[in-house]
């Protein structure tokens, strides 16, 4: 980097303040409230998200106990974000890319919510307070994917992030953008804050599954060496913090790596995978997680 | 579905693999090479990166680099070889005689049209115009595309060492003829 400090790093900022300075274009043609209000949607919808986050022991918005659905409900209002702003921006780019998107999310919300049942299933729990907290055992790592039910979390584990790939329309599944033939896709006529928004939107909703696929799966909080510390200490809610954000941040991590591996599929591909592949693994996931808890419930 | 042996009409057909078996099979190969991709990406990613920060760094070039040409005006004999030689006729050249002794008006190079092909450099019988190292040539106009090559420009400082080594024994032979006299 050759500007911008230490690795660039006040690029970011400078790339923000040039966002929020850049003239607010309506395109002629466009519907004003549709096209105003999209933007807004999406963002409001990812920031939603967080409310339910337990980033560590006290530190969450609200402990819902039907946490979970909450997020998966607010996280499907983004597609109506992006078909707002597809059929708004009064432009043909926008609207493939907006019906694309919307038949992606329609096709990967299944599978990502049968992919969340086993560990629903184990813990007992939409809460995703409780579900952290039952993964405290073994000195801070009886994460899901440690338990007994490993051989259903590992491949249950995979599916989500797969799914919330294709739900976050990221590549290999950014087929609501396909620059390579829809110029931007659904935010083809956006340009200043309001592009910003959906660039923010996409990154926050990455966090926001990230952080779900952590707290069901990769133990939320706990770390290994957590009861090392006195009971109640003050460390506590930091140190967990940071583990959370770290484990997060590393599934964040993983969806940018698969984006420099894998090239954008076709459209019919999308719905191959998402239909005949992913949908019956859930399922089957799912039948084989009921089954397991079942039997091991028996007296 | 054709009997297996077939006859004239239907010819025999290898078996259509069964598409539960296909399924399991793709899953498998979709994983597979998924796994194989992601890990040559990550392998990359640790590896030191090969860009070179351009005005910072600067590549290390090979000896053989076709640059921006430099002349060694003193060996020149105006023979004008390196002009006829030139593909796209870049180069001019004008001098006077005074008996052995050359007065120089004109050297130049013109680099909108040169294609640094080192055509020129080839057929000079005295070695004198060569082709540096330097290849940064970013004008604002055209007109500074037209290098003067009788201001030294591009010489190395080895050579302009050399250069002023046999400019001072010359002038000491001067000096010496002159006592002689």
């Amino acid at each position: 980097m050759r500007t911008g400090g230490w690795h660039g790093w006040s690029q970011t900022l400078a790339d923000a303040i040039k966002l929020l300075t850049k003239e607010d274009i309506l395109p002629s043609g466009a519907d004003p409230v549709l096209f105003r209000l999209a933007p807004a949607l999406v963002m409001g919808s990812a920031l939603a998200m967080f409310a339910v986050l337990p980033f560590a022991p006290g530190i969450q918005f609200a402990d819902l106990d039907l946490g979970i659905y909450f997020l998966l409900a607010i996280a499907s209002l983004t597609t109506i974000g992006v078909i707002m702003a597809g059929w708004g921006s009064n432009n043909k780019w926008s609207l493939y890319g907006a019906m694309r998107g919307a038949a992606q999310a329609a096709s990967y919300e299944i599978p990502l919510a049968l992919s969340l049942i086993p560990p629903i299933l184990h813990f007992g729990t939409f809460s995703l307070l409780n579900a952290t907290e039952q993964q405290s055992g073994w000195g801070g790592m009886g994460w899901y994917v440690f338990s007994d039910a490993f051989w259903v979390a590992i491949p249950s584990f995979f599916l989500f992030l797969t799914a919330s790939l294709a739900e976050n329309r990221r590549a290999p599944f950014d087929l609501p953008e396909s620059e390579s033939e829809l110029v931007a896709g659904f935010h083809t006529e956006y340009s200043g804050l309001r592009f910003a928004f959906f660039f923010l939107e996409e990154y926050a909703a990455m966090f926001a599954t990230s952080a779900v696929a952590t707290a069901y799966w990769l133990g939320g909080w706990n770390f290994p060496g957590m009861t090392l510390l006195a009971e109640g200490s003050a460390w506590l809610p930091w140190l967990g913090a940071l583990a959370f954000l770290l484990k997060a941040m590393f599934l964040v991590c993983v969806m940018i790596w698969v984006r420099w591996t894998l090239p954008r599929l076709r459209i019919d591909q999308v719905m191959t995978l998402g239909w005949k592949y992913l949908t019956p693994l859930a399922l089957g996931l799912m039948v084989a997680a009921a089954g397991w808890e079942a039997w091991r419930a028996m007296p | 579905m054709g009997s297996m042996e077939g006859d004239a009409l239907t010819p025999a057909r290898p078996p259509k693999p069964s598409s539960f078996r296909r399924w399991w099979v793709n899953l498998y190969e979709g994983v597979v090479s998924t796994a194989q991709g992601m890990s040559i990406t990550l392998r990359t990613f640790f590896k030191k990166p090969v860009t070179v920060q351009y005005p910072e760094q600067e590549l290390e070039l090979d000896g053989r680099y076709r640059g921006i040409h430099f002349l060694e005006q003193d060996l020149c004999i105006y023979c004008d070889v390196c002009a006829k030689a030139c593909p796209v006729d870049c180069i001019e050249m004008d001098a006077t005689r005074h008996g052995k002794e050359l007065e120089w008006h004109v050297f130049t190079l013109d680099y909108n049209r040169c294609m640094l092909c080192e055509l020129c450099v080839y057929p000079c019988p005295k070695d004198c115009i060569h082709q540096g190292e330097e290849y940064a040539l970013v004008t604002e106009n055209r007109e500074d595309m037209v290098l003067d090559l009788l201001t030294w420009k591009g010489l190395t400082d080895e050579q302009k060492q050399k250069i002023a080594e046999t400019e001072a024994a010359k002038a000491a032979r001067d000096a010496e003829k002159e006592k002689g006299e």
